[in-house]
């Protein structure tokens, strides 16, 4: 916890002035409303950064105190990220209950296999490797959860508004990054974590300010309203079939559910 | 335990990869995969020419190009040949077409659909995975020169039973949401004349 490379200065300055940025776009166009738990997760994300900083400059913590709040304060923003990503998803797949409730299924399967992976691949001996560990299991199970999601509203053809999209592309992109970062320090720990700090904070917070950029894109203009379902219902030919005929959707549902059993017996 | 650690780093580009992906424009995909959307669905699909292709084919058969190599220049035998090939190629074309736009038929159902089961929608995933493997099989088959006749009428089969169902649900939400319309107009009609 000793002096900072002026390099990751330089680079912790460029994220807390964008998630500056990010916070003003956020209050300025009003978007806050929309989506309160992407705005709590930045404000959680720069209380971190600024409690940090202070207190690498007047460090009245010990080092293992500092390490410790640190990784717990990472913990919280890492929920904060979740929820954030939820209320997004949960956002884009509104009108889409079905595919909703098919998506949870799918997470829920897969999401417990790649906890089950990363459990089997850890072997953290010390705290510092465990909290790595700990780190790098979430973010693996986070990506893989998000691109299933993202797959899947691919292969359904559910049309998410840019910002919505790039927001989820940030979250993804950064947590495979940490995957790759973590992993590779890990593959190297052999040579001691002080040896490799700097570029491991370097490169995290790097990536990290590149989401941010992306966010401030995302961000520059007010999410859209909630007309993406009639827009989606005006590009499709089924614009005919309002909410009214959902029920009729249902029971049509399991007629195919059956004939689809049998085709799958026939092949 | 490197090797772990590896495959975990090969784990996180693929991850990469997909999301890169994964934010390509859905709108590029569309027109490669079909052409058109849903509104334009022909009336008659491509594989009602089924047995006109086949009967096309079946004339072109061996003895008949026995006797145009015993009879003509092998110009002309390739020109059969190619001729007979671009047909099939083409014809093939179409009914991935067809089945795609009724892939896609199917998805916006479900996609509509306020409960998704998730045996059916992988059925429907399997499906469509066995079209593609298959359509690729019979093109490459066809592209060097053979005439698979029994897969693409397998083929034509797996896509005109698709069809069927597609259209005998589609007709029925058309009558049930028809039905329910009478119904409710019906309703107010009588709720009007209550005194």
């Amino acid at each position: 916890m000793g002096a900072m490379a002026l390099s990751i200065k330089s680079i912790w300055a460029c994220s807390i002035a964008a998630q500056l940025i990010v916070l003003f776009l956020l209050i300025s166009k009003e978007n806050f409303r929309k989506v309160p738990f992407f705005s709590t997760y930045v404000c959680l994300n720069l209380g971190q950064a600024g409690s940090v900083l202070v207190l690498l400059i007047f460090p009245w913590m010990s080092s293992q105190s500092f390490t410790t709040y640190a990784w717990v304060s990472e913990c919280v923003t890492l929920l904060a990220q979740a929820l954030a990503t939820t209320e997004i998803l949960a956002i884009v797949l509104r009108p889409y209950a079905g595919i909703r409730g098919l998506g949870w299924r799918v997470l829920a399967v897969t999401s417990s296999f790649v906890i089950v992976v990363a459990v089997l691949v850890g072997r953290g001996h010390t705290a510092l490797e465990g909290w790595f560990e700990l780190n790098r299991g979430y973010h693996l199970t986070f990506a893989t959860a998000l691109i299933l999601c993202l797959l899947l509203i691919r292969y359904y053809s559910i049309r998410v508004p840019s910002a919505y999209k790039m927001i989820l592309a940030g979250f993804c992109l950064n947590s495979c990054v940490e995957v790759l970062v973590n992993t590779v320090i890990q593959l190297l720990f052999h040579k001691g974590f002080a040896a490799l700090a700097t570029t491991w904070q370097f490169l995290t917070t790097l990536s990290f300010v590149v989401v941010l950029g992306i966010w401030v894109v995302a961000l520059r203009k007010p999410f859209p309203a909630d007309e993406r379902q009639m827009a989606s219902l005006l590009d499709s030919d089924y614009q005919r079939l309002s909410p009214e005929i959902n029920e009729q959707l249902r029971l049509l549902n399991e007629k195919l559910l059956r004939l689809w059993k049998l085709e799958a017996r026939s092949h | 335990m490197n090797l772990a650690l590896l495959i975990l780093c090969g784990f996180a580009v693929l991850l990469l990869i997909l999301l890169i992906g994964v934010l390509r424009d859905p709108r590029r995909l569309e027109n490669s995969d079909g052409g058109s959307s849903i509104s334009e669905e022909p009336a008659r699909r491509h594989v009602t020419y089924f047995p006109q292709v086949r009967q096309s084919m079946a004339a072109m058969a061996a003895e008949d190009l026995a006797f145009l190599s015993a009879k003509g220049s092998r110009r002309l035998i390739r020109r059969v040949r190619k001729e007979r090939q671009r047909i099939a190629l083409t014809y093939l074309t179409c009914l991935r077409d067809d089945f795609m736009k009724l892939w896609r038929l199917a998805r916006v159902i479900a996609s509509l659909s306020p409960q998704v089961a998730v045996a059916q929608e992988i059925a429907r995933f399997r499906l469509g995975m066995v079209f593609i493997l298959r359509y690729e099989m019979v093109r490459l088959e066809f592209l060097f020169g053979f005439s698979p006749l029994p897969e693409l009428s397998s083929l034509s089969e797996t896509v005109s039973r698709l069809a069927l169902r597609l259209e005998t649900a589609m007709k029925d939400v058309g009558e049930r949401a028809a039905l329910a319309a009478k119904l409710g107009s019906s309703l107010d009609g009588r709720d009007m004349n209550t005194p």
